[in-house]
Protein backbone atom coordinates (compact mmCIF):
# COMPACT_ATOMS: atom_id res chain seq x y z
CA UNK A 1 0.00 0.00 0.00
CA UNK A 2 1.30 3.06 -0.87
CA UNK A 3 -0.76 6.13 0.92
CA UNK A 4 -3.62 3.62 1.62
CA UNK A 5 -4.16 3.03 -2.13
CA UNK A 6 -3.36 -0.14 -3.55
CA UNK A 7 -0.40 -0.94 -5.53
CA UNK A 8 -0.14 -2.07 -8.95
CA UNK A 9 1.59 -5.07 -7.88
CA UNK A 10 -1.28 -5.56 -4.91
CA UNK A 11 -4.26 -5.05 -7.91
CA UNK A 12 -5.75 -8.71 -8.18
CA UNK A 13 -7.50 -9.55 -11.27
CA UNK A 14 -10.39 -10.50 -11.30
CA UNK A 15 -11.27 -9.98 -7.41
CA UNK A 16 -14.33 -7.38 -6.57
CA UNK A 17 -13.44 -3.48 -5.48
CA UNK A 18 -15.29 -2.05 -2.76
CA UNK A 19 -18.07 -0.36 -3.19
CA UNK A 20 -21.34 1.45 -2.12
CA UNK A 21 -24.65 2.20 -3.47
CA UNK A 22 -25.92 5.71 -3.72
CA UNK A 23 -29.04 7.51 -4.45
CA UNK A 24 -28.73 9.87 -7.68
CA UNK A 25 -29.93 12.85 -7.08
CA UNK A 26 -31.10 15.66 -9.79
CA UNK A 27 -28.92 18.16 -8.07
CA UNK A 28 -25.83 15.35 -9.09
CA UNK A 29 -26.91 15.40 -12.56
CA UNK A 30 -27.42 19.07 -12.99
CA UNK A 31 -23.91 19.89 -11.59
CA UNK A 32 -22.85 16.77 -13.90
CA UNK A 33 -24.08 18.21 -17.01
CA UNK A 34 -23.04 21.78 -16.39
CA UNK A 35 -19.91 21.03 -16.16
CA UNK A 36 -19.49 20.06 -19.86
CA UNK A 37 -21.83 22.52 -20.68
CA UNK A 38 -24.92 20.77 -21.29
CA UNK A 39 -28.09 23.01 -21.60
CA UNK A 40 -30.16 19.85 -22.49
CA UNK A 41 -33.79 20.60 -20.70
CA UNK A 42 -34.07 16.75 -20.35
CA UNK A 43 -31.20 17.16 -17.29
CA UNK A 44 -32.71 19.79 -15.49
CA UNK A 45 -36.20 20.53 -15.98
CA UNK A 46 -38.75 18.17 -14.28
CA UNK A 47 -41.81 19.61 -16.54
CA UNK A 48 -39.96 19.30 -20.39
CA UNK A 49 -38.36 15.87 -19.06
CA UNK A 50 -42.31 14.86 -18.39
CA UNK A 51 -43.15 14.98 -21.96
CA UNK A 52 -40.20 13.50 -23.21
CA UNK A 53 -40.30 9.76 -23.79
CA UNK A 54 -38.15 9.13 -20.65
CA UNK A 55 -41.13 10.68 -18.56
CA UNK A 56 -38.47 12.01 -16.36
CA UNK A 57 -35.18 13.63 -15.84
CA UNK A 58 -32.41 11.43 -16.58
CA UNK A 59 -29.00 11.60 -16.34
CA UNK A 60 -26.11 12.10 -19.45
CA UNK A 61 -24.72 8.77 -20.47
CA UNK A 62 -21.62 9.87 -19.18
CA UNK A 63 -22.98 10.24 -15.57
CA UNK A 64 -20.50 6.80 -14.84
CA UNK A 65 -17.68 9.40 -14.71
CA UNK A 66 -19.10 10.43 -11.91
CA UNK A 67 -21.12 7.29 -10.11
CA UNK A 68 -17.86 5.52 -10.57
CA UNK A 69 -15.93 7.75 -7.77
CA UNK A 70 -18.95 8.38 -5.76
CA UNK A 71 -19.72 4.29 -5.40
CA UNK A 72 -16.17 3.60 -4.06
CA UNK A 73 -14.22 4.80 -1.21
CA UNK A 74 -11.42 7.23 -0.54
CA UNK A 75 -9.05 4.44 -0.88
CA UNK A 76 -9.81 2.95 -4.25
CA UNK A 77 -6.77 2.38 -6.33
CA UNK A 78 -8.69 4.12 -8.90
CA UNK A 79 -8.14 7.97 -6.95
CA UNK A 80 -4.18 6.92 -6.49
CA UNK A 81 -2.81 10.34 -7.26
CA UNK A 82 -1.33 10.27 -10.69
CA UNK A 83 -3.55 7.88 -12.38
CA UNK A 84 -3.15 7.98 -16.15
CA UNK A 85 -6.41 7.47 -18.37
CA UNK A 86 -5.91 6.00 -20.95
CA UNK A 87 -8.76 4.98 -22.75
CA UNK A 88 -12.30 3.47 -22.36
CA UNK A 89 -15.15 1.81 -23.80
CA UNK A 90 -18.69 2.34 -22.46
CA UNK A 91 -22.57 0.57 -23.47
CA UNK A 92 -25.25 1.95 -22.49
CA UNK A 93 -28.25 -0.24 -21.36
CA UNK A 94 -30.60 2.15 -19.69
CA UNK A 95 -30.54 5.69 -18.57
CA UNK A 96 -29.85 6.72 -14.92
CA UNK A 97 -32.97 8.38 -13.37
CA UNK A 98 -32.89 11.26 -10.64
CA UNK A 99 -33.78 9.33 -7.59
CA UNK A 100 -32.07 5.83 -8.73
CA UNK A 101 -30.26 4.09 -5.92
CA UNK A 102 -27.14 3.20 -7.79
CA UNK A 103 -25.32 -0.04 -7.55
CA UNK A 104 -21.61 -0.94 -8.74
CA UNK A 105 -20.11 -4.09 -9.22
CA UNK A 106 -16.17 -3.26 -10.11
CA UNK A 107 -13.36 -5.11 -10.60
CA UNK A 108 -9.84 -5.12 -12.39
CA UNK A 109 -9.83 -7.51 -15.50
CA UNK A 110 -5.97 -7.38 -16.18
CA UNK A 111 -2.85 -5.99 -15.28
CA UNK A 112 0.69 -5.40 -17.64
CA UNK A 113 3.22 -4.17 -18.32
CA UNK A 114 3.88 -2.34 -21.90
CA UNK A 115 6.77 0.02 -22.67
CA UNK A 116 7.84 0.41 -18.80
CA UNK A 117 4.17 1.52 -18.21
CA UNK A 118 2.24 -0.14 -15.51
CA UNK A 119 -1.83 -1.00 -16.86
CA UNK A 120 -4.49 -2.34 -15.52
CA UNK A 121 -7.97 -2.39 -17.17
CA UNK A 122 -10.75 -2.25 -14.60
CA UNK A 123 -14.58 -3.69 -15.76
CA UNK A 124 -17.57 -1.71 -14.13
CA UNK A 125 -21.38 -2.41 -14.33
CA UNK A 126 -23.38 0.01 -12.60
CA UNK A 127 -27.14 -1.42 -11.82
CA UNK A 128 -30.52 0.90 -10.71
CA UNK A 129 -32.68 -0.63 -7.68
CA UNK A 130 -34.37 -2.99 -9.78
CA UNK A 131 -31.40 -4.46 -10.78
CA UNK A 132 -31.28 -3.64 -14.51
CA UNK A 133 -27.54 -2.95 -15.80
CA UNK A 134 -28.00 0.71 -16.79
CA UNK A 135 -24.26 0.66 -18.33
CA UNK A 136 -20.91 -1.28 -18.29
CA UNK A 137 -17.93 0.13 -18.87
CA UNK A 138 -13.74 -0.84 -18.98
CA UNK A 139 -11.02 1.40 -18.34
CA UNK A 140 -7.08 1.34 -19.19
CA UNK A 141 -5.43 3.32 -16.39
CA UNK A 142 -1.66 3.68 -16.10
CA UNK A 143 -0.67 3.18 -12.45
CA UNK A 144 2.02 5.49 -10.89
CA UNK A 145 3.06 2.95 -8.42
CA UNK B 1 -34.97 5.19 -40.84
CA UNK B 2 -36.99 8.18 -39.40
CA UNK B 3 -38.26 12.34 -40.20
CA UNK B 4 -34.76 12.74 -41.77
CA UNK B 5 -31.87 10.83 -43.76
CA UNK B 6 -28.33 9.71 -42.79
CA UNK B 7 -25.87 8.16 -44.94
CA UNK B 8 -22.27 7.07 -44.63
CA UNK B 9 -20.04 10.34 -44.45
CA UNK B 10 -22.29 12.22 -42.64
CA UNK B 11 -20.83 14.61 -39.97
CA UNK B 12 -22.59 15.76 -36.56
CA UNK B 13 -22.44 19.10 -36.29
CA UNK B 14 -19.19 19.73 -34.43
CA UNK B 15 -19.22 21.02 -30.67
CA UNK B 16 -16.49 23.58 -29.34
CA UNK B 17 -15.31 23.27 -25.68
CA UNK B 18 -12.85 25.83 -24.45
CA UNK B 19 -10.79 24.51 -21.06
CA UNK B 20 -10.17 26.84 -18.47
CA UNK B 21 -8.36 26.21 -15.12
CA UNK B 22 -12.45 26.69 -13.62
CA UNK B 23 -14.09 23.99 -16.53
CA UNK B 24 -11.73 21.64 -15.01
CA UNK B 25 -12.71 22.64 -11.38
CA UNK B 26 -16.25 22.31 -12.56
CA UNK B 27 -15.47 18.77 -14.07
CA UNK B 28 -13.76 17.46 -10.64
CA UNK B 29 -16.15 18.29 -8.43
CA UNK B 30 -19.22 17.23 -11.09
CA UNK B 31 -17.01 13.72 -11.10
CA UNK B 32 -15.26 13.84 -7.12
CA UNK B 33 -12.21 13.36 -9.25
CA UNK B 34 -9.46 15.78 -7.80
CA UNK B 35 -6.83 13.71 -8.69
CA UNK B 36 -3.57 16.70 -8.71
CA UNK B 37 -2.89 16.06 -12.59
CA UNK B 38 -5.81 18.80 -12.39
CA UNK B 39 -4.92 21.11 -10.14
CA UNK B 40 -1.74 20.92 -8.59
CA UNK B 41 1.27 22.69 -11.09
CA UNK B 42 3.78 21.76 -8.44
CA UNK B 43 2.75 17.99 -8.49
CA UNK B 44 2.87 18.29 -12.56
CA UNK B 45 6.39 19.22 -12.88
CA UNK B 46 7.33 16.18 -11.70
CA UNK B 47 8.30 13.07 -14.53
CA UNK B 48 5.38 9.91 -14.57
CA UNK B 49 8.06 7.09 -15.50
CA UNK B 50 8.38 8.27 -19.16
CA UNK B 51 5.41 10.72 -19.56
CA UNK B 52 5.75 14.78 -18.42
CA UNK B 53 3.03 17.42 -18.46
CA UNK B 54 4.86 20.35 -17.20
CA UNK B 55 1.72 21.42 -15.89
CA UNK B 56 -1.61 20.22 -14.68
CA UNK B 57 -3.77 19.01 -17.65
CA UNK B 58 -7.66 18.26 -18.16
CA UNK B 59 -9.38 15.11 -17.33
CA UNK B 60 -9.53 12.68 -20.19
CA UNK B 61 -13.30 12.08 -19.23
CA UNK B 62 -14.04 15.76 -20.24
CA UNK B 63 -13.46 14.61 -23.79
CA UNK B 64 -15.30 11.26 -23.51
CA UNK B 65 -18.32 13.31 -21.71
CA UNK B 66 -18.11 16.20 -24.76
CA UNK B 67 -18.61 13.08 -27.38
CA UNK B 68 -21.69 11.55 -25.55
CA UNK B 69 -22.70 15.21 -24.96
CA UNK B 70 -22.69 15.98 -28.91
CA UNK B 71 -24.20 12.32 -29.89
CA UNK B 72 -26.84 12.63 -27.34
CA UNK B 73 -28.06 16.34 -28.24
CA UNK B 74 -28.41 15.47 -31.54
CA UNK B 75 -29.93 11.78 -30.86
CA UNK B 76 -32.12 12.81 -28.41
CA UNK B 77 -34.35 15.13 -30.57
CA UNK B 78 -34.66 12.21 -33.53
CA UNK B 79 -35.38 9.40 -31.36
CA UNK B 80 -32.17 7.90 -31.14
CA UNK B 81 -30.33 5.99 -28.42
CA UNK B 82 -26.56 6.15 -27.80
CA UNK B 83 -25.70 2.61 -27.01
CA UNK B 84 -21.59 2.74 -26.77
CA UNK B 85 -18.40 5.00 -26.64
CA UNK B 86 -14.42 3.57 -27.08
CA UNK B 87 -12.04 6.46 -26.87
CA UNK B 88 -8.58 6.34 -26.41
CA UNK B 89 -6.30 9.28 -25.28
CA UNK B 90 -3.70 10.24 -27.94
CA UNK B 91 -2.37 14.15 -26.42
CA UNK B 92 -3.12 15.79 -23.18
CA UNK B 93 -5.67 18.61 -22.62
CA UNK B 94 -4.35 21.59 -21.33
CA UNK B 95 -5.99 25.11 -19.70
CA UNK B 96 -6.26 27.48 -22.46
CA UNK B 97 -6.84 24.37 -24.93
CA UNK B 98 -9.99 24.73 -27.54
CA UNK B 99 -11.60 20.93 -28.55
CA UNK B 100 -13.47 20.40 -31.28
CA UNK B 101 -15.44 17.29 -30.95
CA UNK B 102 -16.47 15.62 -34.32
CA UNK B 103 -18.69 12.36 -35.29
CA UNK B 104 -19.20 11.54 -39.05
CA UNK B 105 -21.36 8.59 -39.79
CA UNK B 106 -18.63 5.01 -40.75
CA UNK B 107 -21.63 2.72 -41.28
CA UNK B 108 -25.37 2.09 -41.34
CA UNK B 109 -26.41 -1.52 -40.48
CA UNK B 110 -30.76 -2.35 -40.84
CA UNK B 111 -31.63 -4.87 -38.38
CA UNK B 112 -34.91 -6.51 -38.08
CA UNK B 113 -35.46 -4.43 -34.82
CA UNK B 114 -33.98 -1.14 -36.16
CA UNK B 115 -30.66 0.78 -37.71
CA UNK B 116 -27.48 0.67 -35.57
CA UNK B 117 -25.31 3.49 -36.99
CA UNK B 118 -21.52 3.61 -36.49
CA UNK B 119 -19.87 6.60 -35.84
CA UNK B 120 -15.98 7.70 -36.17
CA UNK B 121 -15.87 10.21 -33.43
CA UNK B 122 -12.51 12.44 -32.64
CA UNK B 123 -11.40 15.37 -30.21
CA UNK B 124 -9.17 18.10 -31.75
CA UNK B 125 -7.60 20.93 -30.61
CA UNK B 126 -6.88 24.55 -31.56
CA UNK B 127 -3.26 23.18 -33.22
CA UNK B 128 -5.39 20.96 -35.26
CA UNK B 129 -4.41 18.60 -33.07
CA UNK B 130 -6.15 15.00 -32.24
CA UNK B 131 -5.88 14.74 -28.61
CA UNK B 132 -8.92 11.66 -28.60
CA UNK B 133 -10.27 9.35 -30.54
CA UNK B 134 -12.54 6.26 -31.20
CA UNK B 135 -15.91 5.39 -32.40
CA UNK B 136 -19.28 5.44 -31.38
CA UNK B 137 -22.95 3.45 -32.05
CA UNK B 138 -26.35 4.28 -31.86
CA UNK B 139 -29.31 3.06 -32.24
CA UNK B 140 -32.82 4.04 -34.39
CA UNK B 141 -35.56 1.18 -32.79
CA UNK B 142 -37.65 0.41 -35.84
CA UNK B 143 -41.31 2.07 -35.04
CA UNK B 144 -43.74 -1.13 -35.43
Amino acid sequence: MVDGFKTWSEIVPGELRLTHSVVLTREAIARFARSIGETNPLYFDEEFARTTRHGAIIAPPSIHIYLIFACTPETDWMRTPGTINAGQVWSYNIPARAGDTIRLEARALDRFIKKDRLFVVHDNTFFNQHGDVICNGRGWTIRPK
Amino acid sequence: MADFELRQGDQLPTLVFEITRETIRAFGEASLDMNPLHFDDDYMSNSFGKTSFNGVIAHGMTGFALITRMLTDWLEPRQGIHRRLEARWLRPVKPGDTLRVSASVSRITERSDGYWITFDVAVGNQRDETVAAGEAMAEFPRRF
